[in-house]
């Protein structure tokens, strides 16, 4: 049978059960829909968090102490409730006259409860100098303005917050701008409210952080004289990893280490970390995607049964058919692309599905959230795998039936009753 | 055209052979109007099924058009089939969602034939059946008399030198079936062989040669060419 024809008798057999063709391509729409719909919002979602993370700037260096992992991943050292204090002033100082290094920026961190009247919230806080807003692309305020370096300096009770915690605190009447709220008791006057919110690098709470002068941070709040980290600003005239080597060098240099199996410090570049969430994010993505796979193949096993009962019902037509001329492979060809179209019109019919869903996502994350800045993806490589898989599917779960009707006896197919 | 020595057949179901054809011999001579006939069991449509290439037989030879059945592939056959020979069953087998039209067309699509071509044979062939203000019209709306001219339309459609009838009467009330009759008559009149079974006296008399058959063998084969000087019985 020449191929159009073939098509053309595919396509009248299955319009003629319209119904039962529309619930037998439910399952394959449904399944490919659920993977295209997880690969999308995967991917907007690694979009959103490396956006988050570039925008902290890719010329910014992470120090942090403990030794470093070597390439094994496993957690720092202060995670594992091991205070190490090996990173100190005088390492800011000598980073500062480094000079591939624009800025050397220490922070101390700690969580706390904050208070204005009768509202409170348990935020996260960090101590810094001034250039902290600087390094973290936090320079624009929606109100008031950052801490100086006088402040920290002086060791003035200042506090710069962020717009969630504003709004928690003072609710949208009142102007937060030199009211006193009490950090760990502590009183802090605001003096600047951040623009943005959501969630930052590191999964900071941007949203609801507040950030203090580090000397008052480290004496009052903390009572400690070493940092949580020092991040570095490479001069951008500088390769990074010629500015790794160089904090290397100025730190082992200042803590008398020669041994290098030996630092107390480690460094991570903004393009590590990158890599590191980008391969965990599509680790996930790809996971997910394995698990709506599965409803895939249900939808095939779906698609293979009745396939296997309109073979039997159609015995005669097969009969018929082989009687008049048609081949075994004639009939598995027709069968076969029977299974295919529907597999493929599912696919793409899910396709669409699945765009549709991702679309009202975008809408509604943007709806509720408008600073945090979700993206629209829709991959082609989704598109791609969605098409091919449901053809795939067709082929592998209805050839069996296809065969079946194949092999079918002229003389046994016209006598079924 | 058709030459078959000592023909056997046998089925074996749950372990028990059957013998259908227990050593058939015959030739059938190109032109010829045969009716098969005999009591059921008497192995009439085994017979038939293995004439027309839907079934092989179990033992003896068969040499169609001077080629024999051995050496052919299913393939082959399925190829012979479409090409050489024209079926009508007496269940039709019409797809009874497709138009007329379609239906005649099917046979057609195996040839793989052109489509501008196909159109002229379908409404040639549905025209010779005098149906063609029914070309649009769904098969499974047809009377039954209507139906068995699409059949023997389709069964003509690819202009085979053999048509087959298996019992084509027997789902029909006399006036239809004389009409199917009348039509195969013609077919014959115009060079084709036609090869007919049926327990109808009166249906197999239209034929020029009656073979009777009983337990898998023939019992009787005459021709009977002073009856058409009559011809058939009203």
């Amino acid at each position: 049978m020449r191929l159009p024809d073939a098509f053309k008798t595919a396509t009248r057999s299955l319009t003629h059960g319209k119904m039962r063709s529309i619930l037998t391509m439910l399952g394959i729409v449904i399944g490919i829909a659920s993977v295209i719909i997880l690969m999308s919002i995967g991917q907007s979602a690694q979009d959103l968090i490396l956006g988050q993370v570039q925008s902290v700037g890719s010329n910014l260096i992470i120090i942090v102490p403990g030794a470093p992992s070597n390439g094994k991943f496993s957690p720092p050292a202060s995670a594992q409730g091991i205070v190490v204090t090996s990173l100190q002033q005088r390492d800011v100082d000598a980073l500062q006259r480094e000079p591939s290094i624009d800025l050397a920026v220490p922070e101390v961190r700690g969580q706390a409860e904050v208070i204005y009247g009768n509202n409170s919230a348990t935020v996260s806080y960090t101590g810094s100098t001034a250039d902290f807003f600087a390094v973290s692309n936090l320079t624009k305020m929606s109100e008031g303005q950052a801490f100086s370096k006088s402040d920290v300096d002086s060791g003035a009770h200042v506090a710069v917050i962020g717009p969630d915690l504003a709004n928690t605190l003072f609710g949208t009447g009142l102007d937060p701008i030199n009211k006193t709220i009490l950090l760990k008791n502590v009183a802090f006057r605001v003096v600047g409210v951040l623009s943005k919110g959501g969630t930052g690098a590191f999964g900071v709470d941007i949203g609801n952080l507040v950030v203090v002068p580090i000397s008052v941070a480290q004496k009052q709040l903390l009572g400690i004289t070493y940092f949580n980290v020092i991040i570095a600003q490479a001069n951008a005239a500088y390769d990074i990893n010629f500015v790794k080597s160089r904090i290397t060098f100025v730190l082992r240099q200042d803590h008398g280490i020669t041994d290098p199996n030996k630092d107390d410090f480690s460094i991570e570049t903004q393009a590590d970390i990158l890599s590191i969430l980008g391969s965990i994010t599509s680790v996930l993505t790809l996971f997910l995607a394995a698990i709506a796979s599965i409803s895939l193949i249900v939808g095939g096993i779906g698609i293979m049964n009745i396939m296997l009962v309109s073979v039997t019902e159609r015995t005669r037509e097969i009969g018929l058919r082989k009687a008049v001329g048609a081949t075994d492979t004639d009939i598995l060809q027709q069968f076969l692309i029977e299974s295919v179209l529907l597999t493929f019109v599912g696919g793409a019919v899910g396709i669409a599905f699945g765009m549709v869903v991702v679309g009202a996502v975008y809408l509604g994350v943007n709806a509720f959230s408008p600073t945090l800045g979700w993206v629209f993806a829709f991959p082609i490589s989704a598109v791609i795998l969605g098409l091919v898989v449901s053809g795939i599917a067709g082929i592998a779960f209805g050839i069996y039936p296809a065969r079946q009707a194949g092999k079918k006896n002229p003389i046994d197919a016209l006598r079924y009753e | 055209m058709i030459e078959i020595r000592n023909l056997q057949k046998e089925y074996v179901e749950e372990e028990t052979p059957t013998r259908a054809l227990r050593g058939v011999t015959l030739s059938i001579d190109k032109g010829e109007f045969v009716s098969i006939m005999g009591p059921s069991g008497s192995g009439k449509s085994t017979l038939l099924q293995i004439l027309s290439f839907l079934d092989r037989p179990t033992g003896g030879s068969y040499t169609f058009q001077g080629k024999s059945i051995d050496g052919m592939t299913d393939r082959e056959l399925a190829h012979v089939r479409n090409k050489d020979m024209g079926f009508v069953f007496q269940s039709f087998n019409l797809l009874s969602r497709l138009t007329v039209y379609d239906n005649v067309e099917i046979p057609l699509l195996y040839s793989a034939t052109q489509p501008v071509k196909r159109q002229t044979l379908v409404e040639e062939a549905v025209r010779s059946v005098g149906l063609e203000d029914k070309l649009r019209t769904e098969a499974g709306k047809l009377s039954g008399g209507q139906k068995q001219r699409v059949a023997i339309a389709r069964a003509l459609v690819t202009d085979p030198n053999v048509i087959f009838a298996d019992d084509p009467t027997g789902n029909l009330d006399s006036q239809s079936g004389l009409q199917i009759m009348e039509i195969l008559k013609l077919l014959h009149d115009k060079g084709r062989t036609v090869i007919l079974v049926t327990h109808e006296t009166q249906t197999a008399e239209f034929a020029n040669r009656i073979i009777r058959m009983k337990d898998g063998l023939i019992e009787s084969d005459k021709a009977i060419t002073a009856h058409m000087l009559h011809g058939p019985l009203k």
